[in-house]
C-alpha cells in the first residue's frame, strides 16, 4: 500500500547535532553496560563521562538548536497527547517529521532516566568499597550503597524504554509505513502533501557553546570537583 | 584415708580439673547461623566503609597517613573476626537471608585459603599504612582488594 499523503518534497528533519547525538549515546549506552558487566571500572567511568557530556549538550540543544531539536517544538500538552494517541489506534500519523506528541514525551523520559543514572553513578561505590565515582568521597559509604543500588535499578528502567523505543520505530514502520530510521541516519524524511514546514535551521557555530558547556562540566565531574 | 585412697582422690580430682580447663579452652560455642550472619553483614559493611575511607584520601591531593591508618586497622582486625562466622547452617535458604553461596561449605577448603589470604593482606595493608608510604599504601590497597573481588566472585551472589 503506497502512502497516500506523501509527495516527492524531502526536507532535513533531524539537525547533524542530533543526529550524531543520537547514535553516540547508543553505541556509549552499550559500552557502558559491557565495562560495567565485566567490571572494567576506568573504561565504565570515562563511558559515563561522554554520555553526561552528551547529555549536557542535548540539553543544551533543545533550547538553541533546530526546530526539531527544540523541547518546545515537540513537548505538547495532554490533549495534543490524546489525540495523537487515539490516531494511532486508528493507525493514523499524518507523518509530519519530527518527534510526534507521544514520542516526545518519551524522549524526554529517556532524557531523564540518563540523567539520573550518570547522576547516581558519579555517587556509587562498590561493595567492597575499591571502584567508585568521582563524587562518592563527598558521602557515606551507605549513601554510595545507595546510590549503587538505584543506578541499577534505574538501568532496568532504561532496557524496558529502550524496548519500548524500539517497539515504537517497529510500529511506525509496518504498521503505519513511516520510516524512522533513515531519517535519524541521513537526516532527511519526506514530507506530506499539504503540510507546512519551516526548516528552523540555525548556524553551525551554536554548536560551540554547547560543547564547551557539555566538556566543561564533564570534566570538573571526572575531577570531583578537585582542580 | 590410706594412702592409696589419697593418691585416688588427688589423681581424680586432677583429672576432673584438666578435662574442665580443656572443655573451657576448646568449647568456643558455633554461633547459631542467624546471629552468624548477622555479625558477618555487618563485619563487611564496617570493612567496606573502612575500604572506601582508604580509597577516598588515596584519591585526594593530600592523603591523610592516620585516617589511612585506622581504616587499615579495622579491615585487618575485621577480617580476623569473619573467619569464624561461616558455621554449617549458615547458608543460603535459612531464615536469614544471606548473599553467600552454597558453595562456601562444599569447596570449603577453598573458602578457607581466600580467607587466610584475606587475613594476611590486610595485616600486610595496616603494616604498610603504618609505614606511612602512599605508593606502598595504594599497591597494597589494590592487591588486598582483589581478593575481596576474586572471593566474592566465587563464593558470593551477584548483586
Amino acid at each position: 500500500m503506497t502512502e497516500p499523503g506523501l509527495i516527492a518534497q524531502r526536507v532535513t528533519v533531524w539537525d547533524v547535532p542530533v543526529r550524531l547525538f543520537h547514535w553516540l549515546l547508543v553505541g556509549l549506552i552499550g559500552f557502558s553496560w559491557w565495562s560495567g558487566e565485566q567490571h572494567e571500572m576506568d573504561w565504565h567511568r570515562t563511558s559515563g563521562y561522554a554520555i553526561l557530556a552528551l547529555l549536557v549538550f542535548r540539553l543544551y540543544w533543545g533550547f538553541a538548536g533546530s526546530g526539531t531539536a527544540r523541547f518546545a517544538g515537540f513537548l505538547r500538552g495532554p490533549r495534543a497527547v490524546a489525540t495523537y494517541a487515539a490516531g494511532l489506534l486508528r493507525r493514523q500519523d499524518a507523518g509530519v517529521p519530527g518527534h510526534n506528541p507521544l514520542g516526545g514525551w518519551s524522549v524526554l523520559l529517556l532524557l531523564a532516566t540518563l540523567f539520573a543514572m550518570v547522576g547516581c553513578g558519579l555517587f556509587a561505590v562498590d561493595v567492597d568499597g575499591l571502584e567508585s565515582g568521582p563524587l562518592s568521597d563527598y558521602v557515606s559509604f551507605e549513601a554510595g550503597r545507595t546510590a549503587a543500588e538505584v543506578h541499577g535499578l534505574l538501568f532496568n528502567l532504561l532496557l524496558g524504554l529502550i524496548a519500548l523505543h524500539l517497539a515504537a520505530i517497529l510500529f511506525h514502520a509496518l504498521v503505519l509505513r513511516h520510516n524512522l530510521v533513515g531519517p535519524m541516519v541521513h537526516g532527511r524524511a519526506p514530507l506530506p502533501s499539504g503540510a507546512t514546514w519551516q526548516s528552523g535551521r540555525v548556524g553551525w557555530w551554536r554548536v560551540l557553546p554547547g560543547l564547551l558547556l557539555a566538556g566543561g562540566i564533564a570534566y570538573a565531574v571526572s575531577r570531583g570537583f578537585r582542580f | 584415708m590410706t594412702r592409696r585412697t589419697t593418691i585416688a582422690a588427688a589423681v581424680t580430682a586432677l583429672t576432673g580439673a584438666a578435662l574442665l580447663l580443656a572443655g573451657q579452652i576448646h568449647a568456643a560455642p558455633a554461633r547459631a547461623p542467624a546471629d552468624a550472619i548477622k555479625a558477618r553483614q555487618a563485619g563487611y559493611k564496617k570493612m567496606g566503609a573502612a575500604m572506601k575511607q582508604l580509597m577516598d584520601q588515596l584519591k585526594s591531593d593530600a592523603p591523610a597517613k592516620d585516617a589511612m591508618l585506622g581504616a587499615a586497622r579495622t579491615l585487618a582486625a575485621t577480617s580476623r573476626e569473619q573467619v569464624s562466622l561461616f558455621p554449617v547452617g549458615s547458608g543460603p535458604g535459612g531464615a536469614v537471608k544471606t548473599d553467600a553461596l552454597a558453595n562456601i561449605w562444599t569447596e570449603r577448603p577453598a573458602f578457607d585459603a581466600q580467607m587466610t589470604k584475606l587475613v594476611a593482606e590486610t595485616g600486610k595493608l595496616a603494616t604498610v599504612a603504618a609505614g606511612g608510604d602512599v605508593d606502598a599504601i595504594r599497591a597494597q590497597a589494590k592487591a588486598t582488594g582483589a581478593v575481596c573481588g576474586a572471593c566474592h566472585r566465587q563464593f558470593r551472589a551477584d548483586d
